[in-house]
């Protein structure tokens, strides 16, 4: 990568950090929680307004068009302070779709402006997730059957929908208020919410079909799971600080319990695979980025959430261990990087299911 | 005729390397599993001294090759990528450098040839049995006697002693000093005198790479003395540094996994999907270190020194190399206590030479827990 590239992004993570915290950090993430836990409209204004939802979209469709590094710099940011925004959902997905299938549609310029989230409703219960799997139906206009895990879908003004047409996939909007369309909200672990969605003859637009649907959507799904995966190098790194923060600080038998050697090894542990995550992370954005083979880009993108989530899993649950009986109260905020790191870590396949996936797609490419 | 070879474009020099090493470097040398003695590799050395390249550190007016940093880097990932035993290095890469920045001329004109050469050929007297990790408190005294110094004591796990003419060693010359990293020197001395006693030792693997060394009145001339009397261990800790990051390379643990990926095909290993799982794991721990060494060797290529923080890349890599050898003895299920090579289909293994390899890296450049302690202090800033 030349250093302009790098110049670029170092700029970008300050005015995302700069902005993150000016707005609260963690706590505003604890806030919106308690509030009722949805995400905050006007953050994804302000996000909006440093142009980062727009980072991956071509600048002739109204992005920044500095690629999916760049996506990974804002979602490090994100996880730092475990921000309830659908960030990672929206420029992964829901713009990751759109600008592959109809970058002219005016919800790109909604997107990338923040005036409205579209989460992507591609998954059902009892099938893989392919778009030819679903049971989901569009015919003549009107969408019928149910989507299950969309991120970001409490307090969203629509839906992108995978669906099964006539003659092969189809991805279709769907309006939040239009009618014959329901969302039940499951609790998540961090306070947020995944929407179980149906539609009982829904009025949907329809955005594109046939074999396209399937490739973006294969080809977004690597970017967001490589995103999720940046998201929780961020959400580890700040989890880290915090710990090493608490153990300085922390005493007992007179002394901060950081000087203890089993804590300074295990804390070293944590540290070298938070480092170890952030560069493995880092390296495969970078290479996504200029690579076009889907089935290269897929192992890529398995490797980052492999990585990611094993590191975050551990720091997460280590982090509170080191806090002692308080890491385990809601009043400490490693909680929280806990609670966010379940989620992410679950959304779009933990560790063990991206090892069996990456493990796939390096023996496909090795057998052709 | 010396080449400038930090004037090369990095793809111009790295071609240059890879087609000497793969047009002459010795095939049946290639991926030693084993320590050499000179003999072995002679023949190679010679080759290597005629072309000038047995110190690519070096300075250029010293007889090396004047790598800058990047360049360097290159050198070694080519050497290790083809296999190409680093001989008998000892002198190359610590003796020399130390003579280099703080020997006489005299000193300088006298060894430095000769180290190229392996007319010499050094091992490094430093642990001994009671100063491991802790080795400031070596106690080998050396005191000065007329002309010579007389050295008394014993050196331990010096790496291929029984194969060497010299030792370059840290001695105690000053017992009463206030501090124990005080009071030693840095001394070179002849292994072919009576009071110098070898003792191979033998290793787990059944081979012998390391010895003890028993001194009782050896004697070094005073001119072997190399800096100032006193100060040998902040000279000895001052070279350190750029070679950390060497010692974390990816290149054992991407040999291991190389070889265990195409034992385990052999074996049928793939069609257990725990097995699998395993293997990717291992895999991405390769992988994911690789691109953290990167982000290291970028910051040697810009010029930056690197901090303490390099070690962890030999705490990750080494623990990483031994789980990799591990799987490879699973992989061999009954085989997997045989100690001479298996043939499997068309792959020839050694299962228990790597796994042996693997134990000590652990151990040796500072073992890991030493590690994590200055890492806990000296990155992360915890107390104590």
């Amino acid at each position: 990568m030349i250093s302009s590239d790098q110049d670029d992004l170092r700029l970008l993570r300050e005015s995302a950090r700069t902005l993150f915290e000016r707005a609260g950090g963690s706590g505003r993430a604890r806030k919106l929680r308690d509030a009722g836990g949805t995400w905050d409209p006007e953050m994804v204004h302000e996000l909006a307004e440093v142009g980062v939802l727009g980072v991956a979209v071509p600048e002739v469709n109204g992005g920044l068009g500095i690629g999916l590094a760049a996506g990974g710099v804002i979602a490090e940011e994100v996880g730092r302070v475990i921000a309830p925004e659908p960030v990672v959902m929206t420029i992964g997905l829901s713009l990751g779709l759109l600008r592959r299938l109809c970058p002219d549609h005016p919800k790109v310029a909604q997107l990338i402006s923040g005036d409205t989230v579209l989460p992507v409703a591609w998954q059902e219960r009892g099938s893989g997730g392919a778009p030819g799997d679903a049971a989901c139906r569009y015919a003549d206009g009107k969408l019928t059957g149910s989507k299950a895990w969309v991120v970001g879908a409490a307090g969203s003004h629509g839906f992108l929908v995978v669906a099964r047409g006539d003659d092969g996939p189809v991805l279709v909007l769907v309006e939040a208020t239009t009618n014959g369309c329901s969302v039940e909200n499951r609790l998540q672990a961090d306070g947020s919410a995944m929407g179980e969605l149906s539609f009982s003859a829904t009025p949907a637009e329809e955005l594109a079909r046939g074999n396209a649907v399937t490739e973006a959507l294969s080809e977004a799904i690597s970017d967001t799971t490589a995103l999720a995966a940046a998201e929780l190098v961020g959400l580890s790194d700040r989890a880290f600080e915090i710990t090493l923060d608490y153990i300085k600080t922390r005493e007992q038998f007179d002394k901060p319990i950081g000087s203890f050697q089993i804590l300074q090894h295990r804390a070293v542990d944590l540290n070298i695979m938070r480092e170890v995550a952030q560069a493995g992370v880092r390296e495969v954005l970078a290479r996504m980025q200029y690579e076009t083979d889907p089935g290269v880009r897929k192992r890529l993108a398995s490797r980052a959430k492999a990585r990611a989530v094993t590191a975050a899993k551990k720091i997460t649950r280590d982090a509170v261990q080191l806090h002692g009986a308080v890491g385990y109260t809601d009043e400490f905020d490693i909680g929280l990087y806990l609670n966010r790191a379940l989620v992410l870590s679950a959304w779009l396949g933990d560790d063990t299911y991206h090892r069996r996936m990456w493990f796939k797609a390096r023996e496909q490419e090795g057998a052709a | 005729m010396m080449a400038d070879w930090n004037a090369m474009s990095d793809t111009e020099f790295r071609k240059e390397v890879r087609h000497f090493f793969e047009t002459e470097y010795p095939e049946e040398l290639r991926h030693l599993p084993h320590r050499p003695k000179f003999v072995e590799i002679e023949h190679w050395h010679r080759k290597l001294h005629a072309k000038g390249w047995v110190a690519p550190a070096w300075p250029a007016e010293y007889g090396g090759m004047g790598l800058n940093a990047a360049k360097l880097l290159i050198f070694y990932e080519e050497q290790q990528r083809w296999g190409v035993n680093r001989g008998r290095d000892m002198g190359v890469q610590m003796v020399g450098p130390l003579i280099i920045k703080f020997g006489t001329q005299q000193q300088k004109d006298y060894w430095l040839p000769r180290i190229l050469s392996c007319e010499d050929i050094w091992c490094q007297g430093y642990s001994e049995p009671g100063a491991g990790s802790d080795l400031a408190s070596l106690r080998t005294r050396a005191g000065i006697d007329g002309d010579d110094f007389v050295i008394n004591g014993q050196k331990t796990w010096t790496t291929m002693a029984h194969d060497a003419t010299h030792m370059f060693m840290l001695v105690r010359t000053d017992p009463g000093a206030p501090k124990k990293q005080q009071g030693i020197s840095f001394l070179l001395a002849p292994m072919d005198q009576p009071g110098v006693d070898v003792r191979p030792i033998r290793t787990l693997a059944g081979e012998y790479e390391f010895c003890e060394v028993f001194f009782d009145n050896a004697r070094t001339p005073c001119e072997n003395l190399v800096g100032e009397l006193n100060k040998g261990w902040t000279m000895a800790k001052a070279l350190l540094s750029f070679e950390r990051i060497f010692i974390g390379s990816p290149s054992l643990a991407q040999n291991a996994l190389g070889q265990l990926e195409s034992f385990a095909r052999c074996r049928g290993a793939f069609d257990d999907p725990v097995f699998c799982d395993r293997f990717a794991q291992a895999a991405l721990d390769v992988e994911d270190h690789a691109a953290l060494y990167a982000r290291f060797a970028d910051q040697l290529k810009r010029g930056e020194t690197l901090g303490a923080d390099v070690s962890m890349l030999k705490i990750w890599v080494t623990e990483c190399f031994q789980r990799i050898t591990e799987l490879m003895i699973e992989a061999a299920g009954p085989d997997g206590g045989t100690i001479s090579s298996l043939q499997i289909g068309n792959v020839s293994v050694d299962v228990l030479a790597s796994f042996y390899k693997a134990r000590p890296t652990t151990i040796y450049g500072g073992s890991n827990e030493i590690q994590r302690n200055i890492l806990s202090k000296a990155v992360l800033g915890l107390p104590g």
